[in-house]
């Protein structure tokens, strides 16, 4: 599902990865965790390629994203569904539409898409807020819509970026038992964190970065 | 496509006031630059005038007799296949002088008559041409080479060549005016394309809302635009009626062109301004 090939992220001189190789398999769990400035954050953005490489390439579900037409690239996005670390949440749009947008420029008729949505929120426990705009809900719960848009469209990898920064201890577990349903049913997840909690809660493959190199490759702990 | 559709709609009531404004910014250059249009086309038949043939007047030394007059009409008429060259009679040329000057009579006649020239009258494309007869030792003097058509016909071209120019400035102005409205539509929601981009919004996606926003007010403004241009039309038809001229009117074409303008101008304004804003922003 993902390949990292030599990749290599420089800003303004500073390495932040340094020629990374990676593989992983279609529905394999993945956690990423690691100092702040570790790298984490940028090695998701280089997947679903809000950044480009400095060198190497990237490869998601068999294609080399950093060479992908916006177009192409727009449909791979399709399949990826991502939980930003800020959430970007759309303000203008209600909750509910903040997660019904994407699934209708994938093609879903209003009904159904607002169906699915309500269904995904309903699970977050988010369906008594589905009226109201970003900016007045939570932290935790804006998280929440941010992870239930990523879900909404069932997308074949999710890659979260600190996904439970913002949640407390109950509904952090909650988050990871849906992420565990959902890599179930042959998903993979890849999720970017520091809280080793949840790494003691879900044992699965781990990846410590450190200073932009992968040190540990195993399961946790190391 | 419906869903494209709905969002532009969200778009426009989120930004109902500045899309107002956008429609009547954009009604006012195209009012004018329709009304200059009907203008245009209202002075056109005078240019026409311009081309018209003119009539130049050409004296002949008085001593020249039948057969030198004929020879040099006949030259004349061979050197210049265009030109019409017909000779005045002598009792035409009395009449004609004589409705100026009565007292003419008297010096035509009796023992020291004057002798009148020949008048030959050059009909001409091109008048200035005639003038170089005067430069010939039979010729005694050419008329004016100007005439009222020509003046006329002249002004109108320039008018319409005017009238033209400041449609075009005007229409150009509501590209422009368009486009950084559009710009500026952009960039307050750059946040929420980069996000659309992130989430696998394809360009078509992103920029329909903002084609559908600028679309609107631009059916609109080519509306409000047809309504003010007829109006200014009417107003000038009915001054010009009253000093008896033939009115200018605003065809009925010329509302589909307001309206088609309409949607152009924000259509392309809009797909030029995301085009940039995409390139813009390559790795979102």
């Amino acid at each position: 599902m993902i390949r990292l090939r030599n990749l290599t992220k420089t800003y303004d001189g500073r390495r932040i990865l340094r020629g990374i190789d990676l593989q992983v398999e279609a529905g394999e769990f993945l956690f990423l965790t690691g100092a702040s400035g570790a790298g984490k954050s940028t090695l998701l953005k280089l997947l679903y390629a809000a950044e480009r490489p400095t060198a190497g390439g990237v490869w998601v579900a068999g294609q080399r994203v950093d060479q992908l037409s916006r177009h192409k690239l727009a449909l791979l996005r399709r399949k990826v569904g991502v939980v930003f670390q800020d959430f970007k949440l759309l303000r203008h749009k209600t909750v509910l539409e903040n997660v019904t947008f994407v699934l209708r420029f994938q093609g879903l008729g209003a009904r159904d898409a607002h169906r699915r949505a309500y269904q995904v929120l309903k699970r977050l426990g988010l369906h008594h807020r589905q009226s109201a705009l970003p900016e007045v809900l939570s932290g935790g719960e804006q998280q929440r819509v941010a992870i239930a848009r990523a879900l909404a469209y069932q997308p074949r990898l999710i890659l979260a970026d600190e996904p439970t920064g913002n949640l407390d201890a109950d509904l952090a577990g909650e988050l990871l038992s849906l992420l565990c349903d959902i890599n179930y049913q042959g998903a993979t997840i890849m999720v970017a964190t520091h809280d080793h909690s949840l790494l003691e809660a879900m044992p699965a493959r781990t990846l410590i970065l450190n200073q932009g190199l992968i040190e540990y490759d195993g399961s946790w702990p190391p | 496509m419906r869903h494209i559709f709905e969002e532009g709609l969200a778009l426009l009531r989120r930004r109902g006031v500045v899309s107002v404004i956008l429609a009547m910014s954009l009604t006012v250059p195209m009012a004018l630059a329709g009304f200059t249009t009907s203008m245009g086309l209202w002075s056109r038949p005078l240019v026409a005038l311009e081309s018209h043939a003119t009539v130049v007047r050409v004296l002949l030394h008085p001593r020249m007799d039948v057969s030198q007059r004929q020879a040099w009409i006949a030259e004349q008429a061979r050197t210049h296949q265009d030109w019409r060259l017909s000779e005045i009679d002598r009792e035409t040329l009395e009449e004609r002088l004589q409705v100026w000057f009565p007292y003419l009579e008297d010096l035509l006649e009796g023992e020291h008559a004057i002798e009148l020239p020949t008048l030959v009258e050059v009909e001409a494309e091109d008048p200035e041409e005639v003038t170089a007869l005067a430069e010939g030792p039979t010729v005694i003097a050419v008329g004016p080479t100007s005439s009222i058509d020509r003046v006329l016909g002249l002004m109108a071209r320039t008018m319409t060549w005017l009238l033209g120019g400041i449609s075009v400035i005007l229409l150009v102005s509501a590209f422009l005016l368009a486009a950084t409205w559009i710009h500026l539509e952009v960039y307050r929601n750059a946040d929420e394309i980069t996000i659309m981009r992130l989430v696998g919004a394809t360009e078509s996606a992103i920029r329909g809302p903002f084609v559908v926003a600028a679309l609107i007010p631009g059916i609109f403004a080519g509306v409000a635009a047809s309504v003010g241009a007829w109006y200014l039309v009417r107003m000038v038809a009915v001054a010009v009626e009253a000093v008896g001229l033939s009115p200018p009117v605003f065809p009925l074409w010329l509302v589909a062109a307001e309206i088609g303008v309409g949607v152009i101008l924000p259509i392309v304004a809009a797909l030029v301004t995301m085009g940039r804003h995409a390139r813009a922003g390559e790795t979102d």
